[in-house]
């Protein structure tokens, strides 16, 4: 297992709770962001005692001022571990993933964050599972429980309502929950499916494989199974379908766009390998 | 004609059903893919997998085929010809390879070198014979032949065959080299009567006896010749060749030749036999033309007879073409992708 990679990650609005973190919350302790004034006797907590709207103040109390605490958030990676993500051209789409878990545990460590572990192929999978923790080591416990348990390929589908599953246990407390799936799945139940997170931040991560998008170079016979349903697939390589190929792939990413725009939220395309820098800019882009 | 083909090792056919295993499209060499939807729809593609099939399946089924050893069984076919069962039964003696000679002149009195070159260019008795007997070939093919010739002993040269050109050819080999002196008639014509022996009558039987003398024939050899034409229903024709004005006139014979000559003899023996019998006089080539022709002219009854046609194998086709369709098949296999780099 490669070197943690570390990348930042902002939450819109004021997700965190009483746990001191990094996030904006709308919890009161020590932080640096001013939210009121209070009577000494209530907040009694001289050090904070402001002068200037004390002898402002009409009633003549003495004031304190209180400010919001920055606090963490639990964070919950929803992996879809079903038999296409086993697939790949040099390494399999999971173990791209498994470098992902193990940047987000570090990540989430060094943000003060919990960070627990879901999968789904069609259903929700109790092998792989972690409860939010806060540890150093959370995502290498991740990363290998992963890996212990998709040794072997299966031959499962991955759906929507495998998702769902994991949806229904996640507690409420969980503010950012990142999809990690190629979503080779029909999108029909997809705004039900996002529905049932409430109010947390979802960020789905689509991870294709380049030998996916990317038709070979070479012309000749490819014959091809559906690692999913088996079905059988005979092509003629040539110009005419490498072309066709490719547009298949930028209609299917423009449906996987726009089916995720239509609930405000912005997919993350991840092809072949894990660039934690891109996944910084696609936080600060979407909180900016 | 399909209902002739047989099979040399039968039970090969019992894998037959195996030539279905490229239809069940369970195949180990598909590459995986995440999502088949997202790859293009392509006729080509499917024609050259049917392509692939269809060599496969034709492969193993001449594979199979080819193993089990297809053949077109070995049959007779009945064929009714015109004319009999002729057995020749030719002198080679070296008394054969002198020439004939013509009205009466001795080509040992040479008078002048022209006479010399003329009796040069004459033909000796095997060669008119050989012609004569030629003649008789072409004229009627339908005839089923056999040959032996015999000089101190009999050689069956050509069993029973309506393959008129080996006759031919055992004819013309009868022309190489010169015969010893002795003959030995008896065992020539025992020889021929064993040929007729165990076979099926389908036609007429005649012993075409050429000699251009008699010979000697002891009681057991008489009696053995008397028997076996009779028990094989065997006519007998000698066509008796003049070697000398002096030779006896055998078509007259009875009347005033000297019965002690050795060919006269012969003649009484053969026509005291119970068989058909005929003799031919023959001086010169013209005369031994005219009577094979009345031999021809008499032995032309409805002749029916098995022809017997060998086995055919047409394994080495099946192979072949498995060769060939699995050449094409590994054409089509290198075109195949093993990988996704």
């Amino acid at each position: 297992m490669s070197q943690a990679q570390e990348f930042f990650y902002k939450l819109p609005g004021t997700p965190g709770g009483n746990r001191p973190g990094a996030h904006r919350s709308r919890s009161v302790g020590s932080g640096m962001s001013f939210a009121s004034h209070r009577k000494l006797i209530d907040q009694p907590d001289p050090r904070r005692l402001d002068l200037r709207a004390s002898l402002r103040d009409v009633r003549r109390d003495w004031l304190v001022k209180v400010y919001r605490q920055n606090s963490s958030v639990t964070i919950q990676a929803i992996v879809d571990v079903s038999a296409s993500m086993h697939f790949g051209g040099t390494r399999s789409k999971l173990k791209v993933v498994e470098d992902f878990i193990n940047a987000l545990g570090y990540s989430a460590f060094r943000h003060g964050d919990a960070v627990g572990l879901l999968a789904f192929d069609d259903k929700a999978r109790d092998d792989i599972y972690m409860p939010p923790r806060t540890n150093r080591g959370a995502g290498i416990t991740m990363a290998e429980t992963l890996a212990e348990n998709t040794q072997v390929a299966t031959a499962r589908k991955g759906s929507l309502s495998g998702l769902s599953d994991c949806a229904s246990q996640l507690g409420a407390a969980s503010s950012l929950v990142f999809l990690i799936s190629d979503f080779h799945m029909p999108l029909n139940s997809l705004s039900a499916v996002i529905r049932e997170f409430g109010g947390s931040t979802i960020v789905p991560i689509v991870v294709w494989d380049p030998s996916e998008t990317r038709p070979p170079d070479k012309n000749g016979w490819l014959s091809v199974r559906d690692a999913e349903s088996g079905r059988r697939r005979q092509l003629w390589l040539r110009d005419s379908t490498r072309k066709q190929w490719l547009a298949n792939v930028s209609r299917r990413r423009s449906e996987l766009t726009e089916a995720f725009t239509d609930q405000d939220i912005q997919p993350f395309f991840m092809e072949g390998e894990f660039n934690p820098e891109q996944l910084t800019q696609y936080f600060m882009e979407m909180v900016s | 004609m399909l209902a002739n083909i047989s099979f040399d090792k039968l039970p090969f056919l019992l894998l037959l059903p195996l030539v279905l295993l490229p239809l069940i499209s369970h195949r180990r060499d598909a590459l995986s893919y995440s999502w088949t939807q997202l790859l293009p729809q392509d006729p080509v593609g499917k024609y050259v997998e049917w392509l692939w099939r269809l060599l496969a399946l034709l492969t193993l089924l001449s594979i199979i085929v080819g193993l089990a050893g297809p053949g077109r069984s070995e049959t007779h076919i009945e064929r009714i010809g015109k004319g009999a069962e002729i057995s020749i039964v030719m002198d080679r003696s070296s008394s054969m390879d002198a020439f004939i000679h013509r009205n009466g002149a001795n080509p040992g009195k040479l008078t002048s070198k022209q006479d010399y070159v003329a009796v040069r260019k004459q033909m000796s008795k095997n060669d008119v014979l050989r012609e004569a007997l030629g003649w008789l070939l072409t004229k009627r093919p339908n005839n089923r032949y056999a040959l032996t010739l015999f000089n101190s002993a009999a050689m069956r040269v050509t069993q029973f065959t309506d393959d008129i050109s080996i006759v031919q050819a055992a004819l013309d080999a009868s022309d190489i080299g010169r015969g010893p002196s002795k003959t030995n008639m008896g065992r020539g014509l025992l020889a021929a009567i064993e040929a007729f022996e165990g076979r099926s009558y389908s036609g007429s039987r005649v012993i075409m006896l050429v000699s251009d003398g008699g010979a000697k024939l002891d009681a057991k050899i008489r009696e053995a010749i008397s028997e076996g034409l009779k028990r094989n229903n065997i006519s007998l024709y000698f066509i008796y060749i003049e070697s000398s004005p002096n030779s006896p006139n055998l078509e007259l014979v009875g009347t005033e030749v000297d019965s002690t000559l050795e060919e006269v003899a012969l003649h009484k023996f053969f026509s005291g036999l119970d068989v058909e019998y005929q003799v031919f006089q023959a001086a010169d080539p013209e005369s031994l033309t005219k009577a094979i022709q009345r031999i021809d002219e008499q032995q032309n009854l409805p002749l029916t007879y098995l022809e017997r046609i060998p086995r055919t194998d047409y394994s080495q086709w099946f192979l072949i073409s498995a060769m060939i369709l699995c050449g094409l098949l590994v054409l089509l296999s290198m075109t195949q992708r093993v990988n996704w780099q």
